[in-house]
């Protein structure tokens, strides 16, 4: 389905004119920018450095990193969860998470253990915010995680629910070590890359830095606001 | 609220400004700590002046081809299932809104922080057709339940401190907690909670669009814009028609100085790029998104000396770095465009015969164009407006032009000059008084309010000269 | 070296000892100084204010006066950076845009031209107090000389420095702004004398006049036990104190 537009045409003209032409240009590329000083950011580091730089900046931002082998994220998941105060657990479908070997966590052992885990299904509508409302912890993975900012991109559509990194208190974000890049410029040029050839841009990209936060009484910084109020990314080193 | 803010004279508002010691305790406080987290942030990224450089260049490519990036954003939204509505008018942006909210039969509004909704004059419209209009940003949602107004592009609410906030809640949500700032968020968070889970539509504003997708990027700290965007079933973003990049690319560049710059961040909890309403098989997400661009007086801008202001990208650097914003705080300026980019916007958006003395309310210092991001030259503007308020709108006092092309003749003629400044010494005589000026008259005075006047010079410098060329004194 | 000097309308009608240290230290330091006499004001009170017609006048006078000058030195940042202005508010004249440049390009305020010119960082002063510094803003931001005046204050024998707090912000000054916005300069101009008290020093020390008369008339309006003196009157103290 194609939107509307509307009221296009006068408004356009109004700024042709005072641009100074006639009519607007059929096709404009962006230039060649005479500077690129965001290339040089981090250059060079090995995958090891920018898990260095990501782990001091999540100090920074007051979100746990945790490092751990893809044999033992099961367990590492675990733990957070555990540490967190439990469940319910609401958790991307995603196969992924199997690839990962978190199936069993989810499905058994956590369920024994009186922590629920939910799985977005996009079948169940709006049921799955409620459940998102309920949970206290969500589980996403990250596309790329951004060494400088520490942040986690996130493609939330289809059976990846936006409310997952928003609605429940806390917050877990898994990313394989390969996926970490230097910061903003690589992912934005990884998406445009994407576009180019023709991908269509999920409806939803979220560029997740730590919890939410406001400073808007007086300046004084509280952490958890709306979104979640702790978060973990668990780094899977071995990937 | 519209742009305008309250309706008192300019020197009423300022003297009100100057007599709120907390506000300008807070302001000062503040600007203090914002400018040494932003000169930390520049340093730490390195190279800053190549930045803005940079951002410089994009933005005054998206002004000159502003015709064809709004075509491509509007034709690229469209062909993701999004409503473009092209507003020329506040009026025009507030009827279409409506019409969406009447459409939908909608009750209730979450809105997340937007400059051009109050610019336009959005939530008083939408509340008078019946709607409740609910604003998430923390420090708007303080200042929605008083009807308070912002003092600060990005920290609306700096004006008030935490027990004001405290007795705020407590008598319209009957709120009994302490005045701790972590207490009062919490609340904040349990009343707009529920609000975001039964609203009916969500209005944002759009810190940039993307051109090349028909995306908006939206960026938060408290997350506020996700949940009013991913819950309720009708998104509406809202745009400066101006706010918007090429690609993907240069978002990433102008997001990143936006946030250095404004708060001294990498990066705000949530920088969120929203393409079109939901996708389908999605669970969550807007069924329906429109996208209402707005001009409401900025194509007057265009082509015009005043264009670089239009670079803007809402970061108030300008702001926290101003001497006379830190005196006065943000309300003196009449405009919720406040601090030295509102002294430059608010005139040409809103006319000389409310902003008229904006221009005026500086020394030029020039701390201004040193920290903005996209290098407006504000100070210069400042001047430019200067300039044509009293050439060419002859706006200037009688007695200011006249004694401005007195100036002209004095210092233009040095017969004229030798002569008043000889007899200056002489003819201020019975006003001096140890060697300072003791009754003030006309400007004069205005200076002695604040501070003596020395009387001028036994000897001028020139004699001085003269005198010793020739021989004389050398003392 | 033949320096014109341009001494400007402040110093010459209320602070003659200025222009005169300023004189006395460019002869110690080998120049040759000449005071061409038809000098009146660079335009900047009309300028500023938005009366650039007006301001023209004065500009164009000044062109005259000083265009045979080999060099041009003002103990005054903002004068010289209105100077500098020149060519940008004769743009597109025919006749006065190339004459304006000449001048602009030969100008020089004080401690630049001691400094970038000269190539002298100690000029061989000697001052015994305790100093406090104010960066006028069309100095620094406007006209781009930040560290002049800091490279020679650091080699004056005897002298101590102390930091102003907040030393990069404007002191209220702006010339018209001083009078037509006088309650908000007044603030302006109280908070930075009340750093200057607080730094302890005994002399706060400027490079332009009119942010000094600023500061001084506050200073003694509050009765700060402050004395505010102009850069070119340490320079040029070699081993007396200052009267």
């Amino acid at each position: 389905m194609i939107g509307q537009i509307q009221n296009r045409q006068a408004f356009i003209e109004k700024i042709s004119q005072k641009l100074k032409r006639s009519e607007v240009p059929s096709a404009i590329e962006p230039p060649q920018w005479s500077y690129a000083p965001q290339y040089q950011v981090l250059k060079d580091k090995t995958q090891d450095e920018l898990l260095e730089v990501l782990q001091k900046q999540c100090q920074l931002i007051n979100t746990s990193c945790v490092v751990t082998k893809l044999a033992d994220l099961p367990g590492a998941v675990y733990e957070t969860i555990q540490s967190y105060g439990g469940g319910p657990v609401i958790a991307w479908q995603d196969e992924r998470f199997g690839h990962y070997g978190l199936t069993e966590l989810f499905n058994e052992r956590l369920p024994k253990e009186q922590v629920p885990v939910n799985t977005w299904d996009p079948a169940k509508g709006r049921e799955n915010v409620s459940l998102a409302e309920k949970a206290n912890v969500g589980i996403t993975i990250a596309e790329q995680m951004l060494a400088e900012s520490g942040t986690a991109v996130l493609f939330s559509y289809k059976n990846h629910g936006r409310a997952v990194n928003f609605l429940p208190e806390k917050s877990i974000i898994l990313i394989p070590k390969s996926m970490i890049v230097p910061r903003m410029t690589q992912a934005a040029a990884s998406l445009r890359k994407r576009v180019l050839q023709g991908e269509k841009v999920p409806p939803c990209i979220n560029f997740i830095s730590g919890p939410s936060n406001s400073a808007d009484i007086e300046l004084i910084l509280v952490v958890g606001v709306h979104g979640p109020n702790y978060m973990t990314y668990i780094v899977i080193e071995d990937l | 609220m519209p742009m305008k803010v309250g309706s008192e004279p300019f020197k009423n508002r300022v003297d009100e400004g100057i007599q709120n010691t907390f506000m300008r305790g807070a302001v000062s406080g503040a600007q203090d700590r914002l400018e040494v987290k932003r000169l930390q942030a520049v340093e730490e990224l390195g190279d800053w002046e190549t930045w803005r450089l940079l951002g410089e260049q994009i933005r005054q490519h998206v002004l000159e081809n502003l015709d064809y990036y709004l075509t491509q954003l509007s034709d690229n939204v469209a062909k993701l299932g999004g409503h473009v509505y092209f507003a020329s008018t506040a009026e025009e942006a507030r009827e279409y809104i409506a019409g969406v909210a009447k459409q939908k039969n909608a009750k209730k509004i979450v809105k997340s922080k937007s400059m051009v909704t109050e610019e336009i004059d959005l939530n008083h419209h939408l509340q008078a057709d019946g709607l409740e209009v609910v604003e998430t940003d923390l420090g708007e949602y303080i200042l929605q339940l008083d009807n308070d107004l912002p003092s600060h592009i990005v920290a609306p609410a700096l004006h008030r401190n935490k027990e004001q906030v405290q007795e705020s809640f407590h008598s319209h949500h009957g709120y009994e907690g302490s005045s701790r700032p972590e207490e009062l968020t919490k609340h904040a968070r349990k009343m707009l909670r529920n609000d975001y889970l039964t609203a009916d539509i969500g209005i944002t504003g759009c810190n940039f669009a993307v051109a090349e997708t028909g995306s908006v990027c939206i960026v938060t700290n408290e997350g506020n814009a996700d949940l009013s965007t991913s819950l309720p079933k009708t998104q509406i973003t809202v745009m400066g028609m101006e706010r918007l990049v090429p690609t993907f690319e240069e978002l990433e560049v102008l997001v990143n100085m936006l946030t250095r710059s404004a708060v001294g961040q990498k990066l705000p909890s949530y920088v969120t790029v929203l393409s079109g309403p939901r996708g389908e098989g999605d669970a969550d997400g807007p069924e329906e998104f429109h996208l209402v661009i707005v001009d409401n007086g900025r194509s007057e801008i265009l082509g015009t000396e005043f264009q670089p202001i239009l670079q803007c990208i809402r970061c108030a650097a300008c702001a926290n770095v101003c001497p006379v914003y830190r005196h006065v705080g943000g309300h003196s300026y009449g405009s919720i465009y406040s601090g030295p980019v509102g002294a430059v916007l608010s005139p040409l958006l809103g006319g000389y015969d409310e902003y008229k003395e904006l221009p005026f309310a500086s020394t030029l210092c020039g701390a201004c164009t040193d920290v903005c991001p996209v290098k407006i030259p504000l100070h210069e503007l400042l001047h430019k407006h200067r300039q044509v308020i009293v050439e060419k709108e002859g706006r200037a006092p009688i007695s200011e032009r006249f004694l401005m092309s007195i100036f002209g003749m004095g210092s233009s003629s040095s017969g004229l000059y030798n002569m008043g400044s000889k007899i200056a010494s002489k003819a201020l005589k019975p006003i001096i008084k140890d060697s300072h000026i003791s009754k003030g008259v006309g400007p004069l005075k205005n200076w002695m309010e604040a501070r003596e006047f020395p009387a001028p010079n036994k000897e001028r410098f020139r004699d001085w000269f003269e005198n010793r060329a020739k021989g004389g004194n050398e003392s | 070296m033949k320096v014109a000097l341009f001494a400007t309308c402040l110093v010459d009608m209320f602070r003659t000892n200025v222009g005169k240290s300023t004189v006395e230290l460019l002869e110690h330091l080998g120049c040759e100084v000449e005071f061409p006499k038809g000098q009146i004001c660079c335009g900047q009170p009309a300028y500023n204010a938005g009366f650039v017609k007006d301001s023209k006048e004065a500009m164009k006078h000044m062109i005259e006066v000083f265009e045979e000058a080999e060099y041009i030195v003002s103990p005054s940042g903002s004068c010289a950076y209105m100077f500098k202005k020149y060519p940008e508010v004769f743009q597109g004249d025919p006749i006065w845009e190339p004459r304006a440049k000449k001048v602009a390009d030969k100008t020089y305020e004080l401690t630049q031209f001691i400094v970038d010119v000269l190539r002298v960082e100690d000029v061989g002063a000697a001052f015994d107090g305790n100093v406090t510094y104010h960066m006028s803003c069309h100095m620094t931001r406007l006209l781009g000389v930040k560290s002049a005046p800091m490279t020679l204050l650091s080699n004056v024998r005897g002298l101590k420095y102390t930091e102003l707090p907040n030393k990069d912000t404007c002191c209220g000054f702006g010339g018209t702004f001083s009078v037509k916005m006088e309650q908000i300069s007044e603030q302006m101009v109280d908070e930075k004398v009340q750093h200057i008290i607080e730094t302890g020093a005994q002399y706060l020390i400027g490079a332009d006049e009119g942010c000094l008369m600023n500061i001084r008339g506050r200073a003694e309006r509050v009765g700060a036990k402050v004395e505010v003196l102009h850069i070119a009157e340490i320079l040029n103290n070699r081993m007396a104190e200052v009267k």
